[in-house]
């Protein structure tokens, strides 16, 4: 391992260790504030009905046991994954998109937990934070779509990071809701597990090449040929690249920039890693039409990760910022490790 | 004709090859000019030099047929705005007055967010029907023998309905993401521009542009009103049904390639009227020839201006289109 990506790992360790306390053994002491993205945060005792919007957020209330006091769920991507399948076959689902205002305040939730600000936030699409505090509800929105990101005019619809994503965002969030259902040791296994997974994920890596290999991350494209959405600098995509030593082409603080593929061959990346999901909006949204599109296009199959088949499907949602990122780590480091033996 | 309008002539293809090919030599990644000119030369079945297959491909495959897809989608539109503008005697009328982007999108969206045809259906296609509709339905609310105003205010009340039918589809189905590229849609992109796009956008418009020219005599008649026209024995409504659905299919063509692409169709036939005259003979050349070398020239912008990243060409037409209208309006009040 790279000396640099030790001090990579162990600082995203470190960050665990500092990761707000705000319990002690014996549980969360109400009311608790939190700060919220920019809010304020109010909870007078652990609350026993959510609406969750947003698929990270479900996937996240879930995976702490919280099953059972989940009313609605909104802006679903895809199934879930199988882990967390098996126990809670029948979410009550409010929209597969975003759900509208009277349709969560008709589930009389105490808590709205959200993965975008684009849903619980100041042009909210579902509702802005205060017409939910007026009807006694409390909000919570993930601080990975809210901490150092911004959806401005300026950006697209994305919007736009000015620093890099990181795990400590995932630690808090985690910590941050298992203070709030008050279910503290289970956010903390949950947070332990994380860590030890990406842990194992750098260890298992590539066979370190002596200069970092560049990446494109390739998620979709509005016309097939057209400029494709790439990762830009700073978004979770980047972190997977740091952690596992990787050089991200693309230089743009955007969460997902189009870009032509005229500056990307002008790049060359090493590897290509594309997102696979179950959306059909779009043709680039099958990854066998992106992996089709790349070895027949008279440009992109001269590409270096396309002639050498460093080629990887990563799920769609591991690339988003959220706990799913580690599983992206993982997909990742496995591709690069397949790829290698490969060559 | 004097001497150097007949040099501009001569001149104005070559100067469209030139502009084209400065097109194909400017970008992102840097080439050599004696490379580009090499990939053209083989290209053109001149030469068989040994070139980086990268370089290669993307000035042939990339540069070079967007290029022309931009020389085209000029052209044709610049034509169907000359010749909207004989048919309804109005300075406004250009296709996109007459609600043709407005259903071309409806139908991308359609087909986009909705899934209407169940895949066998492309966006293009969705784009293309949609536009033909929508430009069908203008010209029924106008009424057969509508004069210039009716047919630009149905082209209003047409454009609207279908604004707001897309507004609606994409506010009830589309999250941020979708909703984006929706607006990719509507501000048109030559991004995903192919070879054989190029070939049908080339066929589509040199077919049109000789049909046009063959009717320029017609189009002359018209200018004076139709009743004129018809004195002078035109069959005026064959001719504007004929000459409609013309502009409509190439319109309708151009916008499910590359999107719509606003201000074109409108400034271009102005611009060349101010530099040949009103003659349709002249003008038609004028107005293709003119509205190639504006696309293809708006099309390198959108492409350096902003380093890493490609504009909406449409943002670029507008920006520099506007201007332009802004000192004819000017110019001709002044005379007037």
């Amino acid at each position: 391992m790279h000396a640099y990506r030790k001090i990579l790992v162990a600082a995203s360790l470190g960050i665990s260790l500092f990761a707000p306390t705000l319990a002690d053994a014996s549980g969360t002491d109400y009311p608790l504030t939190l700060d919220n993205c920019g809010h304020l945060l109010t909870v007078t005792g652990p609350p026993q009905r959510a609406v969750s919007v947003g698929q990270a957020s479900t996937e996240l209330l879930l995976s702490l046991g919280l099953g059972s006091r989940i009313v609605g769920t909104g802006v679903w991507f895809g199934p879930l994954p199988e882990a967390l399948q098996t126990a809670n076959a029948n979410l009550p689902r409010l929209a597969d998109n975003s759900p509208s205002f009277e349709s969560v305040i008709g589930t009389r939730p105490d808590i709205v937990v959200a993965q975008y600000t684009y849903d619980i936030g100041a042009t909210g699409h579902v509702a802005r934070p205060e017409q939910l505090h007026a009807l006694g509800v409390a909000s919570y929105v993930s601080p990975s779509d809210c901490e150092g990101k911004a959806t401005t005019a300026a950006t697209n619809a994305d919007g736009e990071r000015h620093r890099l994503y990181s795990l400590g965002l995932v630690d808090r969030e985690i910590a941050e809701l298992g203070a709030v259902f008050d279910v503290n040791p289970a956010a903390d296994r949950l947070r332990a597990d994380l860590h030890r997974r990406v842990d194992n994920a750098v260890a298992n890596g590539q066979a370190s090449p002596q200069v970092p290999l560049s990446v494109l991350y390739w998620f979709s494209s509005s016309r097939l040929a057209g400029d494709p959405w790439v990762a830009g600098k700073y978004g979770a995509p980047e972190l997977i690249s740091q952690i596992l030593g990787l050089r991200n082409v693309i230089d743009s603080a955007e969460e997902w920039p189009s870009v032509g593929w005229e500056s990307i061959a002008e790049r060359d990346p090493d590897v290509i890693v594309l997102a696979s999901m179950q959306r059909r909006r779009y043709d680039a949204d099958d990854v066998q039409a992106k992996l089709e599109f790349l070895r027949n296009d008279p440009v992109t199959r001269h590409l270096k990760a396309v002639r050498n088949n460093r080629l990887i499907v990563v799920d769609a949602q591991n690339l988003n910022p959220s706990m799913n990122v580690v599983d992206g780590i993982e997909q990742v480091s496995a591709g690069l490790r397949a790829s290698a033996a490969r060559q | 004709m004097i001497a150097w309008q007949r040099m501009l002539w001569l001149g104005a293809p070559l100067s469209l090859a030139l502009v084209i090919a400065l097109a194909a030599s400017i970008g992102e990644m840097q080439v050599p000019l004696a490379i580009t000119f090499k990939v053209m030369l083989n290209g053109a079945g001149l030469g068989s030099y040994e070139i980086d297959a990268l370089q290669q491909g993307v000035i042939r495959d990339y540069r070079l047929s967007r290029a022309m897809a931009a020389a085209a989608c000029g052209a044709g539109l610049a034509l169907c705005g000359a010749v909207l503008q004989a048919l309804l005697r109005n300075a406004l009328a250009e296709p996109y007055v007459l609600g043709i982007s407005a259903g071309a999108s409806t139908g991308a969206v359609l087909v986009m967010l909705l899934g209407v045809g169940g895949g066998a259906l492309g966006l293009p296609l969705g784009a293309f029907l949609g536009g033909a509709l929508a430009f069908a339905l203008v010209l029924l609310l106008a009424g057969g023998r509508a004069g210039g105003a009716q047919v630009i205010l149905a082209g209003v009340a047409g454009s609207q309905l279908f604004n707001a039918m897309t507004a609606w589809v994409v506010s009830t189905t589309a999250n941020a993401e979708q909703a984006r590229s929706v607006m990719f849609w509507l501000l048109g992109s030559l991004g995903g521009v192919r070879w054989p796009d190029v070939y049908l956008l080339m066929a589509v418009v040199g077919i049109g542009w000789l049909l046009f020219l063959a009717c320029a005599r017609i189009l002359d008649a018209f200018v004076f009103g139709e009743d004129a026209a018809a004195s002078l024995g035109v069959p005026v409504v064959a001719v504007r049904v004929a000459l409609f659905s013309l502009t409509a299919l190439i319109t309708a063509t151009l916008v499910s390639v590359v999107g719509a692409i606003g201000f074109v169709g409108l400034v271009v036939p102005h611009m060349s009227r101010f530099m040949v005259g009103p003659s349709h003979r002249s003008l038609l050349w004028a107005t293709g020839l003119l509205g190639a070398h504006f696309m293809v020239l708006a099309d390198v912008v959108s492409r350096v201006i902003v380093p890493g990243q490609v504009l909406p060409i449409g943002v670029v037409t507008a920006l520099a289109g506007a201007p332009a209208f802004a000192v004819i309006l000017y110019r001709r009040r002044r005379t007037v």
